[in-house]
C-alpha cells in the first residue's frame, strides 16, 4: 500500500489515528445498531424517528436554537474584535476578554441560572430598584420555551471563541492593501469588500461550523437550563438511551447519527464553498 | 491513492462494530461453586484484598458514611480494603454490558448499588454474579427473609441475587413558616395550591422522584392502592385511574411554578427552588433526607415533613455483584458486613446519613434492639409508626416507564 510506504509519515500519523479512532469506532457502532434490529438491517428505527413529533420538534428547536446563538456569538464577536482589534493586541485586555472560556459550559449556565433566574441578582436589582414589577418577569430567561438561557449561555461562552479564532486575521492584515483601495478611489465599503472579507470568511466559516455542531448535539447546558418541552436532541436522545428495559436505545442512536449526519453535510458543504471561492479567486486575481 | 485508502477504514470499522458478539458467561457458575465454601474459608479468602465498590455519588452524607465509617470497619475486621468508586448506576449498567459484549470475564467492579428498573435490566441482561443471598450470615440472622420487601424490586423477582442494604420511604417537605397545615390528602393539596399559585411543582416523570409523585396519584385513583402494586401493568385496566390522575395534573398545572410551563428535570432542581423559598414544598425518597440539607443550612431550619393519604411509597435498595467481578468472595464479605446491625445502626444515625434500615429489629439481642430505640432521627423525620401505617409497596417496574410516556404525551404535548 501506497499509503504505508514512507515509514515517518505512518508515524507521524499514528497520534492522530489513535485519537480517531475511538470516536470513530463510537460512531460507526452508534450507526450500526441503529440500523439493526436483533441483527438484522431495517430502517424501522428511522421511520419511527420520522414519525415521533416529540423527534421532529426537538429537531427545530435544536436547529434554531443552535444557528441563533452562533449567528449572535460570530456577528458580536466578530464585531468586537474589529472595533477592538488594537486594543486587543495588549495582553491584559486580551487575557480579560478570554476569562469566559476558562469556565465549563455548565458553570458559565449556572452563572447564567444565578443572575437571571427569578431569585437572582437581577431580579433582586431590578425589583429592588422598582425597574420591573415582579420577579416573574425573569421566567423568560432560564428553563424557558424559547431557548433564551441556552442562547445567553452559547453566545457567552462563544464570543471569546470567535475573538481568539479572529484576533490572529486582524493582527495580520495588511495596512497596505487597505491603502491600496484608497489610492483607487475605493471607500470604505469597497476596503471591507475587497480586503477585510476575503481575508476573515474561511476563518469565520470554519468558526461558525464549530460553534454550530457543538451546540447542536450539547447536553449538558440544555439538561440544565433547558424547558421541559421541547428539548434539545441530545437531552431527548439521552432519555431514550437510559429509558426502562433500554427499549427505546436504537432510537437514540439513529437520532444521534442522524444528527452527526446532518452536521457532516453542513461541513461538507461549507468546505466546498469555500472551494470553489479559491479557484475563482486563483483564476481571478484577489483584486478585480 | 493516500486519500482512497484512508476511506477504507469506514468499511473496515463497520466491519468491526458489527462483528461483536454477545458472549453468554457463565458467571452463576463461578459463584456458586464460591459459595459451596464455608463461610470461615470465604472470609479467608477476601481477606488482604481489594473490593470496589461502584456507587451513585451524589450524596455528601452518603459518601461520608462509606469513606468514614464502612471502609475503616472493613479494613478492622476483614483485612478488606474497599474502594468507593463514584458513579451513576445507569454508567455503571451500561459499562457492564459493554464489558458483557467485549466478552471480557474479568472486569473491575465487585459491588453495585441498585434497585428498581435498575436491577430489571441488569437481571434481564444477564450482569449479575448470581444467587448468594443465602449464604450471607448476618441477612439470614439479622433479616426477614420471606418478607416481600426483599422478594420483590419494584414487582421483579430478586432471586437472591441482590441483598438489602436500605429502606426509605417518600415524603413530602414543606416550610412550617410559610404553610400552616400540610395537606392530608390529594384534595388538600389541590386546595393549597389553587390558593398560592406558584408555589408548588413536581419534578418532570423522567425523573425517579417526580415519576414517584405521579405514582402516588396513580394509587390514590385506583379503587385501592393495591390495585396497582399488585398486578403488572394492564393498560386497558388503568384507564380509569390513569384519566383521573392525568384530569388532576392538568387541573393543577396553571396554578404550578412558572404555570408548568416548565417541571425540575431533577430533584436537585426542585431542591434549589426550595431552598431559594421560590416554591415552599418539595418531595423525595429517604424520609429522613431534610436532616442533613437543614444541618448544612441548604434548607431552612423549618423545614419538616408530611405524607398524604393514601400512604406512602416506600422501596428497599440493594447491593449486588456483577457477573465479572474479580473479587466476589471479597464482595460477599463487604455486603455481609454491610448488613451488620453495627453497620445498619451507624446508617441510621442522622449524620452522616441517616437512613432507615431493613433489618428486624426483634431479631437483634436486647442491647442492640434498645440501641436502634434509641436513635434520635431528627426533627424533620416523621415519627416511625406515623411511616410505618403509611407505608404502601411499591408497583411494578413497567408503570414507570408508561407513567413517563403517558404523561408527556398528555400533560406536555398537549
Amino acid at each position: 500500500m501506497k499509503l504505508f510506504r514512507n515509514k515517518s509519515l505512518v508515524l507521524l500519523l499514528l497520534p492522530g489515528a489513535a485519537f480517531l479512532l475511538l470516536p470513530m469506532y463510537g460512531l460507526v457502532t452508534g450507526a450500526v445498531e441503529s440500523f439493526t434490529d436483533s441483527g438484522r438491517f431495517t430502517w424501522n428505527h428511522y421511520t419511527e424517528l420520522a414519525g415521533s413529533d416529540r423527534f421532529r420538534a426537538s429537531l427545530v428547536f435544536s436547529l434554531r436554537t443552535a444557528l441563533v446563538s452562533t449567528l449572535l456569538a460570530v456577528v458580536i464577536g466578530w464585531w468586537f474584535t474589529r472595533t477592538f482589534a488594537s486594543a486587543l493586541t495588549k495582553l491584559p485586555v486580551r487575557v480579560t476578554v478570554w476569562i469566559p472560556m476558562l469556565f465549563p459550559h455548565f458553570v458559565w449556565a449556572y452563572i447564567v441560572i444565578l443572575i437571571l433566574a427569578e431569585t437572582g441578582f437581577a431580579a433582586y436589582l431590578l425589583t429592588g430598584a422598582g425597574w420591573v414589577e415582579s420577579p416573574a418577569f425573569f421566567s423568560r430567561f432560564s428553563n424557558d420555551q424559547q431557548g433564551v438561557g441556552i442562547i445567553l449561555t452559547y453566545v457567552w461562552k462563544g464570543i471569546p471563541f470567535v475573538v481568539l479564532m479572529l484576533l490572529p486575521l486582524y493582527a495580520a492584515m495588511k495596512q497596505e492593501l487597505n491603502d491600496l483601495v484608497a489610492t483607487l478611489g475605493g471607500g470604505r465599503w469597497q476596503k471591507f469588500k475587497m480586503v477585510e472579507w476575503p481575508l476573515i470568511l474561511p476563518t469565520t466559516l470554519e468558526t461558525f461550523l464549530i460553534l454550530f455542531a457543538f451546540t447542536l448535539t450539547a447536553y449538558e447546558v440544555p439538561a440544565l437550563i433547558g424547558a421541559t418541552y421541547p428539548e434539545m436532541i441530545s437531552v431527548l436522545s439521552y432519555q431514550w438511551f437510559y429509558s426502562s428495559g433500554w427499549e427505546e436505545r436504537s432510537l437514540a442512536f439513529a437520532a444521534m447519527f442522524f444528527i452527526s449526519a446532518v452536521i457532516i453535510l453542513i461541513s461538507l458543504a461549507g468546505y466546498s464553498l469555500l472551494k470553489r471561492r479559491n479557484k475563482f479567486i486563483k483564476r481571478e486575481g484577489q483584486l478585480k | 491513492m493516500v486519500k482512497k485508502n484512508f476511506y477504507l477504514i469506514f468499511p473496515g470499522l463497520f466491519f468491526l462494530a458489527a462483528c461483536q458478539t454477545a458472549e453468554e458467561g457463565d458467571s452463576a457458575d463461578e459463584i456458586d461453586a464460591l459459595l459451596e465454601n464455608s463461610w470461615t474459608d470465604i472470609e479467608n479468602e477476601a481477606a488482604s484484598t481489594e473490593v470496589n465498590l461502584y456507587m451513585w455519588g451524589g450524596d455528601e452524607g452518603i459518601n461520608e458514611y462509606i469513606d468514614e465509617w464502612v471502609s475503616p470497619a472493613l479494613e478492622e475486621e476483614a483485612a478488606i480494603i474497599l474502594n468507593r468508586i463514584p458513579m451513576d448506576t445507569e454508567e455503571i449498567l451500561q459499562r457492564l454490558q459493554t464489558e458483557k459484549r467485549a466478552g471480557r470475564d474479568d472486569g473491575s467492579i465487585d459491588i453495585i448499588w441498585l434497585n428498581g428498573e435498575n436491577f430489571k435490566n441488569a437481571k434481564d441482561n444477564d450482569l449479575l454474579a448470581g444467587s448468594f443471598t443465602e449464604e450471607l450470615p448476618n441477612f439470614q440472622n439479622y433479616y426477614d427473609t420471606e418478607s416481600s420487601a426483599f422478594q420483590l424490586d419494584f414487582g421483579t423477582a430478586v432471586d437472591g441475587m441482590e441483598a438489602p442494604w436500605g429502606q426509605v420511604q417518600f415524603v413530602f417537605h414543606y416550610d412550617e413558616t410559610q404553610v400552616d397545615d400540610p395537606p392530608e390528602n390529594f384534595q388538600d393539596l389541590k386546595d393549597w395550591i389553587q390558593e398560592n399559585p406558584g408555589r408548588f411543582t413536581y419534578p418532570n416523570p423522567s425523573d425517579f422522584t417526580g415519576n414517584a409523585f405521579v405514582r402516588h396519584l396513580l394509587y390514590e385513583n385506583a379503587d385501592e392502592p393495591s390495585s396497582v402494586y399488585n398486578q403488572p401493568l394492564d393498560e386497558e385496566q388503568i384507564q380509569g385511574p390513569a384519566g383521573q390522575t392525568f384530569a388532576y395534573l392538568e387541573d393543577i398545572q396553571p396554578d404550578l411554578w412558572r404555570e408548568g410551563s416548565h417541571y425540575p428535570n431533577s430533584l436537585t432542581e426542585l431542591d434549589r427552588l426550595y431552598s431559594n423559598g421560590e416554591v415552599w414544598m418539595t418531595m423525595g425518597y429517604n424520609e429522613a433526607r431534610a436532616e442533613s440539607l437543614v444541618e448544612r443550612g441548604v434548607f431552612p431550619e423549618s423545614t419538616r415533613s408530611f405524607v398524604m393519604d393514601p400512604g406512602s411509597i416506600g422501596n428497599t435498595h440493594f447491593l449486588s455483584i456483577p457477573f465479572n467481578s474479580p473479587n466476589m468472595a471479597g464482595a460477599l464479605v463487604a455486603i455481609n458486613h454491610m448488613l451488620s446491625p453495627e453497620a445498619q445502626l451507624e446508617k441510621m444515625k442522622p449524620s452522616p446519613w441517616g437512613e432507615n434500615t431493613p433489618i428486624s429489629i426483634d431479631k437483634l439481642d436486647d442491647d442492640m434492639q434498645q440501641k436502634f430505640q434509641e436513635v434520635d432521627r431528627g426533627d424533620t423525620v416523621l415519627p416511625t409508626e406515623k411511616l410505618e401505617e403509611s407505608f404502601l409497596p411499591e408497583s411494578d417496574a413497567s408503570y414507570v416507564k408508561w407513567l413517563e410516556d403517558q404523561w408527556f404525551n398528555e400533560i406536555i404535548q398537549e
